[in-house]
C-alpha cells in the first residue's frame, strides 16, 4: 500500500437518502433518535416470504429520480458550475437498472450498468460515467478508486454516487437464502443476532483534491484520510472466520492515512447482524487496532437504517460524516445481551457524545471483498 | 486515466459455443460457471503464485439468466431456491476463484472494459495489489488477463 498521495483528499458535498428521509439532516435526526426505521413493507406484495419487515421510504421511489437529485444537491453544496460538472467523472454503484431482468432480450444494452451510469450522467451533467456492481462493496470500493485517482494527481475531483432502493427480485432472493432477521430487528454484535434487513440507501459524494475545492473558497466537510480493500480468498459468500481481508483492508485505510491506532475515535462497523461476519469483524478490529479494539466506541447502524446493499458505502459515509462533525456516535440499536465472540465498546442505548479524531466506515460483501474508509477533520 | 503501463503476464479465452464445466454451488446459467473457467484456465499459466493479485470482473449485465428466472418467479409468485440468492450477486464467483487460487486482493466488478483497466492501474500504482486478474464477460470470447505493472 502507496501512502505517498500528491494531495489531499477532500469531502465538499454530500447528499442522502434513507429510510429516515431524503437529506442529511433527516438521517442525522433519525442516527440522534436512534429508533430504528423499519416496518412492514408495503410497497410490494410480501405475503409469500418468510420476513417482511425493511426499512423503506413511503411509496415506491424511482431510483433514477433519486439519483437525480442526490447528485445535484451534492454538486451544488460543492459549489460545482456547469464547466465543473462536466470535467467530474462520475462513479456510480448499484445493482443494476431496476428495469434489467424483465427487459426483452433485444433491450438488454439499454438497461445494462454502464448504460444507467451514463444516462445519470447525463442528466446531472457530469462527466464520464463507470459503474461498479461489487455488491455491499460497490459503493466504497468507487469511493477508494475516486480517492486514488485524485491522490495520484489524476483528476481533480470525482463524483461518486450510489442507489438500493427496496425492491421484490433481492428481497425475495435474501428471504430464500434465510438471510433476514425473523425477529424483525437486526441486531449487530449481539447474543440472539438473527440476521440482517434490508433498507432503502443513496447517496452522492463529491470528493476533491485540496487545491481544486480550495480555488473555489469551498470549506470541505471533511477529509478522506485512508481508503483499503482486501480480500478474504476464503469463500464465494462467507467471511473469512479471522476477519483476514477485513484486517487488511482497515490496516491500509489506517496506515494510508498515518494514523495511530488510538488515534481512531470511531468504528460505524458493516455489523450486518449475522453470526459470523459480526465474529470475523469483531477480530479484524481487534488483529489491526489492538488493545484499542477494546476501548474504541463502536457502532452498526444497519440496525436503524437498514443493509443498503450497493449503496451502502456512501449511505454509511454519510452516517460517518455525522458521527465525526456532530459529536454524537449513533447507537447499536436492537443489542440484547453480550457475545463474548464480539467483546468490542458498543454505543449501547443512546447515542453518545464523542469528538473523534478519526471516523472509520468499514463495509464487506459476497467473495470476500473488504473496504475501510477513514474519515478525519478536513 | 492512471498512466501507469500494464504488462500482461497471461491471458485465456472461453468460446461462447463451448459450456465450461459446473460449478458446485452455482445453478441455471453458465455465468459464473464461464467466469471460474476462464480465470482458471489464466491462472494454470501464471508465472507463479502471487497472493497479492486482485480479482476484477467486467460484467455489463451481470448474470442476467439468473435474473431474469428470479423476475419471473416473483411475478408468478412461485418459489426461488436458495442458490439464487448466493450467486445474486458477481462478487460470488469471484469469491470462489479467489479462494481456490489463494488471492487475496481486492475483489471488485465493474460494467466496461476500460474503467475496469483504469481501476486495475490504480491498484497497482497505489501497491493495493501486485496483480490484477481481469475477467471480461463483456468480450466474446470471455477472456482472462492477469496483470502487473509495467516496466516501460
Amino acid at each position: 500500500m502507496n501512502s505517498k498521495g500528491k494531495t489531499d483528499v477532500l469531502i465538499t458535498g454530500l447528499a442522502v437518502l434513507s429510510a429516515f428521509g431524503r437529506g442529511m439532516g433527516a438521517l442525522a435526526a433519525g442516527l440522534d433518535a436512534g429508533r430504528p426505521a423499519f416496518a412492514p413493507v408495503t410497497r410490494f406484495d410480501v405475503a409469500g416470504r418468510r420476513v417482511g419487515v425493511a426499512a423503506t421510504l413511503p411509496g415506491d421511489p424511482d431510483l433514477d429520480d433519486e439519483l437525480w437529485w442526490l447528485v445535484d444537491e451534492a454538486c451544488d453544496e460543492a459549489k460545482l458550475g456547469t464547466a465543473e460538472r462536466a470535467a467530474a467523472p462520475l462513479f456510480l454503484a448499484v445493482h443494476g437498472d431496476p428495469r434489467l431482468a424483465r427487459s426483452a432480450p433485444a433491450e438488454r444494452p439499454r438497461h445494462g450498468g454502464s448504460a444507467f451510469a451514463d444516462g445519470l450522467a447525463r442528466n446531472t451533467g457530469l462527466g464520464p460515467s463507470r459503474a461498479y456492481t461489487s455488491a455491499c462493496v460497490a459503493a466504497s470500493t468507487a469511493i477508494a478508486d475516486a480517492a486514488g485517482i485524485i491522490a495520484r494527481g489524476e483528476a481533480d475531483r470525482v463524483v461518486v454516487a450510489g442507489g438500493y432502493l427496496v425492491e421484490p427480485d433481492q428481497y425475495a432472493l435474501f428471504d430464500a437464502g434465510r438471510a433476514f432477521a425473523a425477529d424483525g430487528q437486526v441486531r449487530p454484535f449481539s447474543a440472539g443476532r438473527r440476521g440482517l434487513l434490508l433498507g432503502d440507501g443513496a447517496g452522492a459524494v463529491v470528493l476533491e483534491s485540496a487545491a481544486a475545492s480550495g480555488e473555489r473558497g469551498i470549506e470541505p466537510l471533511a477529509r478522506l484520510a485512508g481508503w483499503g480493500r482486501a480480500g478474504d480468498a476464503h469463500h464465494p459468500c462467507q467471511p473469512h472466520p479471522q476477519g483476514r481481508g477485513g484486517a487488511r483492508a482497515l490496516e491500509g485505510a489506517r496506515r494510508r492515512a498515518g494514523a495511530e491506532p488510538g488515534e481512531v475515535g470511531y468504528v460505524n462497523a458493516h455489523g450486518s447482524g449475522t453470526a459470523q461476519s459480526d465474529a470475523a469483524e469483531t477480530l479484524a478490529l481487534r488483529a489491526t487496532l489492538g488493545g484499542h479494539a477494546a476501548t474504541v466506541p463502536v457502532s452498526s447502524t444497519k440496525a436503524l437504517h437498514g443493509q443498503a446493499l450497493e449503496a451502502s458505502g456512501v449511505l454509511e459515509l454519510a452516517v460517518t460524516l455525522h458521527a465525526l462533525r456532530g459529536g454524537l456516535l449513533p447507537v447499536n440499536a436492537g443489542y440484547l445481551e453480550p457475545d463474548e465472540q464480539c467483546a468490542l465498546d458498543l454505543v449501547l442505548g443512546a447515542p453518545r457524545p464523542a469528538g473523534p479524531g478519526y471516523a472509520l466506515s468499514l463495509n464487506a460483501a459476497f467473495g470476500g471483498a473488504n473496504t475501510a474508509l477513514l474519515l478525519g477533520a478536513a | 486515466m492512471s498512466g501507469l503501463t500494464l504488462t500482461v503476464l497471461t491471458s485465456a479465452e472461453w468460446p461462447r459455443d463451448v459450456e465450461p464445466p459446473k460449478l458446485a454451488g452455482f445453478v441455471h446459467s453458465d455465468f459464473n460457471p464461464l467466469i471460474a473457467a476462464v480465470a482458471g484456465r489464466c491462472l494454470e499459466a501464471a508465472p507463479g503464485p502471487e497472493p497479492e493479485t486482485a480479482v476484477m470482473l467486467v460484467s455489463d449485465e451481470g448474470d442476467i439468466a439468473s435474473a431474469e428466472h428470479v423476475a419471473k418467479a416473483v411475478d408468478a409468485g412461485t418459489r426461488i431456491g436458495p442458490l439464487f440468492f448466493f450467486q445474486s450477486v458477481p462478487n460470488a464467483v469471484l469469491g470462489h476463484v479467489a479462494a481456490k487460487w489463494g488471492l487475496t486482493g481486492p475483489v471488485s466488478c465493474l460494467c466496461d472494459t476500460a474503467s475496469a483497466l483504469d481501476s486495475a492501474r490504480g491498484l497497482l500504482a497505489d501497491e493495493d495489489a501486485r496483480r490484477v486478474l481481469l475477467i471480461d464477460v463483456t468480450a466474446d470470447p470471455a477472456t482472462a488477463v492477469l496483470l502487473s505493472e509495467g516496466t516501460t
